[in-house]
């Protein structure tokens, strides 16, 4: 912004002004910029900074919440964290289900964003339909995924038993229990993908489009060579922002099967959440939200390594 | 321009009125109702009964059809003493402890609660509930205490204090479809008696779509129309036989962990082979038990007292209540109780209406039956219409002849958190009986070590 | 409008749409549908889908119980996500501008560390925000649904990747107006912000009313309870025995937001593209 005012050419008394009007205005800018972030940065520090700082203090602690005394452990929670077998089975489910859910996710938001990009009748209908399910509350997801993966009444089953299928015991099944929650959870949560990619398809110049198909490429080509390639930032933020969000999955699985059969779909946040509001140890939960936290941060860059080596953000 | 200044001012409208809206208003939501509407297929999950100055907030777990009953109960309280209401909030149990550890953290507990007798020692350690010895006559007050059934009552006493008052046993039991029994050839009225007997009797009523039941060497388990039996508590069933077989969950002390003697094997192995070696029962993840027997494609299942309101409320079944089903050498059987308690920081007024409730609400423990649920107090027990009561009075019996609680300690919740997971996986083939069991052996012992 | 990627025949084109739109329908026509049905319809084999003999009493059910405070914990939802989407706006569009267009020691650093916190499930700040509620005595307010998560990092950053798109030239000729920075913020970015705006609202709503762990803990009186909470505890309540009553009450939760995104529909669409959220 400075850059403007400065003139190239100035005697020195008028440089020395300009550059004291200069650091004025950066002074200034300083200023009003602390302003604006004022009331933002007053809740920050109250809610989360204050937050995270009270979690990781709590770590170091055994910290029955209604004890008045806590005896400190310095990094003992974290000791008994690394030894402590359900926390790796949660940890390995909730890689697996964010893996899957993701993966899925994108592929059907992709596709639908593919298609409604289309000059299709109903496109408005679909957009709604098709987002629908994203409007749902996780307790009306959750008990009508239950109904629908029955194993005696539910509509999935007798889908199946079409296709000569017997009857599939979906969540109580160790092997498909996390393919049944992340189909839930795709079913519930592909729109908001959907709705980024198709914002990303829109943004692409139809002028790239025009070139390649004058040059005789093939749709084929087209989506691989041009659009895959120019959506990469879109598939970056979707996959970035989805792993975070499913690598907390809780209320799916306590609703539809508090984390069993076993420990099949026990995760790390429902895990958590048995430590903290069942057992009552904050201090071992808090360990665990904050080394779940810094799992979350090493994927995430893995993620900008992998995808965005190209995305300027 | 002027678009954004009306936003501008809408949007400080409305914090202003956001201040103003959410100041703590003392009066309670104006709703005098006292006239409760028990509609016999749902449970209000809150109520507000009477309009008396001395206001009592009082939790509980009885989401089922438990809590109509007891808000039936309450409204006739009310009526008989005007210058009380209450507030009941009927939350499930696994939202009903964290909310109230929540709410004992921020100093807004409820007036009263009702929890179960195991969980005594863990509110006792954290010092959020206070005694009631006045309400008892070994203190001059006006409840008999011989009259509470044991074991459940030594359990509210600790070290000579009484907490709380007991409200009822409730446990496992049986009950049985008699039309598919005596389609069997069976008679619903006579109960097999050991292990074996009951296996042949689950086994005749294990029928495949071709008609041939489970004991026919051409069964087909793929293609079960009817089950012998469901496991629909694998907690209360395995701990139900664990005492059939003669173990117990922890040592007496509460410093070891027992689970995985040869009784908890043998009793784990003897419901695992049900589902996985004789197809008599369904596993049990993601099959609705209480919904098949309705329908007619369970023919008997062990449950809980708390089943008779659901069970009456469908004509088309005929049933008959049994004891819980005996496979071990010696009976057997896991009940509860629930107790009222009072937290350590209602005073005055409040902890003198609260204590007049608890008194009535035992007084008039037979109206309780009506929950299904198996009165505290032995002459009301005992005085039960027959016609009325029949699963009250066939399983609560049982539970004077073997009946077993859970280890009272300070970690009983714990415990069975530890527990439950382990008998799942068992019964999702996960593990066997016995990995499953040394499992949650280890899991129990590191929580009793952490005490 | 943009010309096909593939050149599908519209056929298949809409046979694609018409599976995906059939499998994602099929589970809303079942709530719908279910809670027209009786207890008897409802457990048999093959399921039904749709009943020829809608029974309405799961609805009259719903409304006649006086202790469920419906329209209470309605109002209570779109009251308390309304406050909090208003409190988000006013508080992260003046902190996004900050860092879009001010240059301020520290502006790198402090935005990435705003940007980290997204990834702290928000489990991990539960037990001290609880604590906060009660000595502030925000417990079974309004207020313990709206402060704690003010701070909102996704909307700064969404609103400061639209805010670095306005091209420089217009604050610029506002500068030599004498245009203060307020005024800059003010009369230039947020005009021109209107359909991002509009899309992060509906974003922050609907994120906010369907809340459901913190408002459960935070808010235990009855009166105070949010729509999702009462459904909730009705779930555990009515589940077994009363499946049409439940759903009757998912369809009411559902209704009225399923009719504001439907009316803001295209303006979402709009606001996605032009916040750069897919990362243009």
């Amino acid at each position: 912004m400075s850059n403007t005012i400065v003139t190239g050419s100035a005697p020195a008394a008028t440089q020395q002004a300009t550059r004291r009007f200069q650091i004025n205005l950066r002074r200034r800018e300083s200023l009003a910029a602390y302003v604006f972030l004022l009331p933002f940065m007053f809740f920050f520090c109250l809610f989360v900074v204050r937050g995270v700082a009270a979690a990781v203090n709590m770590s170091f602690y055994d910290w029955d919440v209604l004890s008045p005394v806590h005896k400190y452990l310095g990094l003992g929670n974290y000791n008994e964290l690394i030894n402590d077998d359900i926390w790796w089975l949660s940890l390995k489910n909730t890689l697996i289900f964010a893996v899957m859910t993701v993966a899925g996710s994108s592929l059907v938001a992709l596709g639908a964003a593919l298609a409604l990009n289309q000059p299709v009748r109903g496109r408005g209908f679909f957009r709604v339909l098709l987002y629908a399910p994203s409007l749902l509350s996780a307790g009306v997801v959750g008990t009508t995924w239950v109904w629908l993966l029955n194993t005696q009444f539910g509509i999935v089953n007798y889908a199946l038993h079409f296709f000569g299928i017997p009857a599939i015991n979906w969540l109580g099944d160790s092997n498909l229990v996390l393919p049944a929650l992340s189909l839930t959870t795709i079913w519930w949560t592909f729109g908001f993908p959907m709705l980024l990619f198709l914002a990303g398809l829109q943004g692409i110049p139809t002028l790239f489009y025009e070139a390649a198909r004058i040059d005789g490429a093939s749709p084929r080509q087209i989506f691989f060579y041009i659009t895959l390639p120019l959506l990469r930032p879109t598939i970056l933020f979707v996959t970035v922002l989805g792993f975070i969000s499913h690598m907390q999955l809780f209320s799916q699985n306590f609703i539809m099967t508090t984390g069993g059969p076993g420990y099949a779909s026990y995760s790390v946040i429902y895990y958590l959440y048995q430590i903290a509001w069942k057992s009552f140890r904050m201090g071992y939960g808090s360990a665990v939200a904050i080394l779940l936290a810094a799992i979350i941060v090493i994927f995430t860059a893995l993620q900008f390594i992998l995808i965005g080596r190209r995305v300027q953000y | 321009m002027f678009k954004r200044s009306l936003l501008a001012g809408l949007s400080l409208a409305l914090i202003f009125s956001l201040v103003v809206f959410s100041m703590p208003s003392s009066s309670r939501a104006a709703d005098a109702t006292a006239t409760l509407t028990p509609a016999p297929t749902a449970t209000p999950v809150v109520s507000d009964l009477g309009s008396g100055g001395t206001h009592i907030a009082f939790w509980n777990g009885l989401t089922g059809s438990d809590g109509d009953t007891l808000n039936a109960m309450l409204a006739t309280f009310v009526k008989e003493n005007p210058s009380i209401s209450i507030t009941t909030e009927e939350i499930d149990w696994g939202t009903l402890y964290p909310k109230l550890t929540a709410a004992f953290v921020g100093g807004e507990p409820p007036d009263m609660f009702i929890v179960h007798v195991a969980e005594i020692p863990y509110y006792l350690k954290q010092g959020v509930i206070q005694p009631n010895d006045d309400l008892f006559d070994t203190n001059g007050g006006p409840l008999p205490a011989k009259d509470f059934a044991e074991p459940a009552y030594s359990n509210t006493v600790v070290d000579g204090k009484h907490y709380g008052v007991l409200l009822d046993n409730h446990g496992y039991g049986t009950w049985v479809n008699n039309d598919l029994l005596t389609k069997a050839g069976l008679d619903p009225k006579v109960q097999p008696k050991s292990g074996a007997e009951t296996l042949a009797m689950l086994q005749k009523l294990t029928i495949d779509k071709n008609g041939k039941n489970a004991a026919d060497p051409a069964f087909d388990a793929t293609n079960v129309v009817q089950w012998g039996t469901a496991i629909d508590w694998p907690h209360y069933m395995f701990q139900s036989l664990l005492f059939q077989f003669g173990g117990t969950v922890i040592s007496a002390d509460g410093k070891k962990a027992t689970i995985n003697s040869k009784a908890g094997v043998d009793a784990l192995q003897t419901i695992y082979d049900w589902v996985y070696k004789y197809h008599v029962a369904p596993p049990p993840a993601g099959f609705d038990s209480w919904v098949s027997f309705q329908t007619g494609k369970v023919a008997i299942l062990t449950t809980g007292t708390w089943f008779r309101n659901r069970i009456a409320s469908v004509p088309t079944i005929h049933w008959t209540a049994w004891p819980m089903l005996q496979v071990g050498p010696q009976p057997g059987v896991m009940f509860g109780a629930h107790i009222m308690l009072i937290p350590a920081n209602t005073t005055g007024d409040k902890l003198t209406a609260v204590k007049k409730l608890m008194v009535w609400v035992s007084n008039h423990n037979a109206d309780w039956a009506a929950s299904g649920q198996v009165p505290a107090r032995i002459s009301i027990r005992d005085g039960l219409d027959p016609k009325s009561y029949p699963s009250n009075i066939a399983i609560g019996q049982s539970y004077q002849v073997g009946g077993h609680m859970e280890a009272p300690s300070p970690s009983s919740l714990d415990i069975g958190n530890a527990e439950d997971p382990e008998l799942s996986a068992v019964l999702a083939n996960q593990k066997t009986p016995q990995q499953g069991l040394d499992d949650a052996a280890k899991r129990i012992q590191a929580i009793l070590d952490r005490q | 409008m943009t010309l096909p990627l593939f050149r599908i025949k519209n056929l298949s084109l809409y046979v694609f749409l018409a599976i995906l739109g059939l499998l994602v329908a099929m589970p809303l026509v079942l709530i719908l549908s279910q809670s027209l049905m009786d207890n008897t319809t409802l457990y048999t084999w093959p399921p039904q889908v749709v009943t020829l003999a809608p029974n309405f009493g799961s609805y009259q059910t719903l409304f006649s119980q006086p202790d469920l405070q419906l329209g209470r914990w309605l109002f209570n939802s779109l009251f308390a996500s309304a406050s909090y989407t208003v409190v988000v706006l006013t508080i992260c569009a003046p902190a996004a501008y900050a860092f879009s267009r001010l240059q301020f020691r520290g502006r790198n650093v402090l935005f990435f560390i705003l940007l980290a916190t997204i990834i702290i499930p928000s489990q991990v700040t539960l037990i001290p925000n609880y604590l906060l509620m009660r000595d502030l005595h925000f417990l079974n307010s309004i207020n313990a649904l709206i402060w704690p998560g003010a701070a909102n990092v996704f909307a700064v950053f969404l609103l400061r990747q639209f805010f670095m798109q306005i091209p420089q030239e217009l604050e610029e000729a506002a500068i030599l107006d004498g245009c203060s920075y307020f005024g800059r913020f003010w009369k230039i970015i947020l005009p021109l912000s209107s359909n991002a705006l509009t899309a992060l609202t509906i974003f922050v709503f609907l994120g906010h009313y369907n809340d459901l762990f913190w408002p459960l803990i935070v808010n235990s009186r009855v009166d105070m309870r949010t729509l999702p909470v009462g459904l909730a505890i009705l779930n555990s309540s009515y589940g077994g025995s009363e499946r049409p009553v439940l759903l009757a009450a998912a369809v009411f939760a559902t209704v009225p937001i399923l009719l504001v995104y439907s009316f803001f529909q295209r303006k979402i669409i709009q606001g996605v593209t032009l916040t750069g959220m897919a990362g243009r």
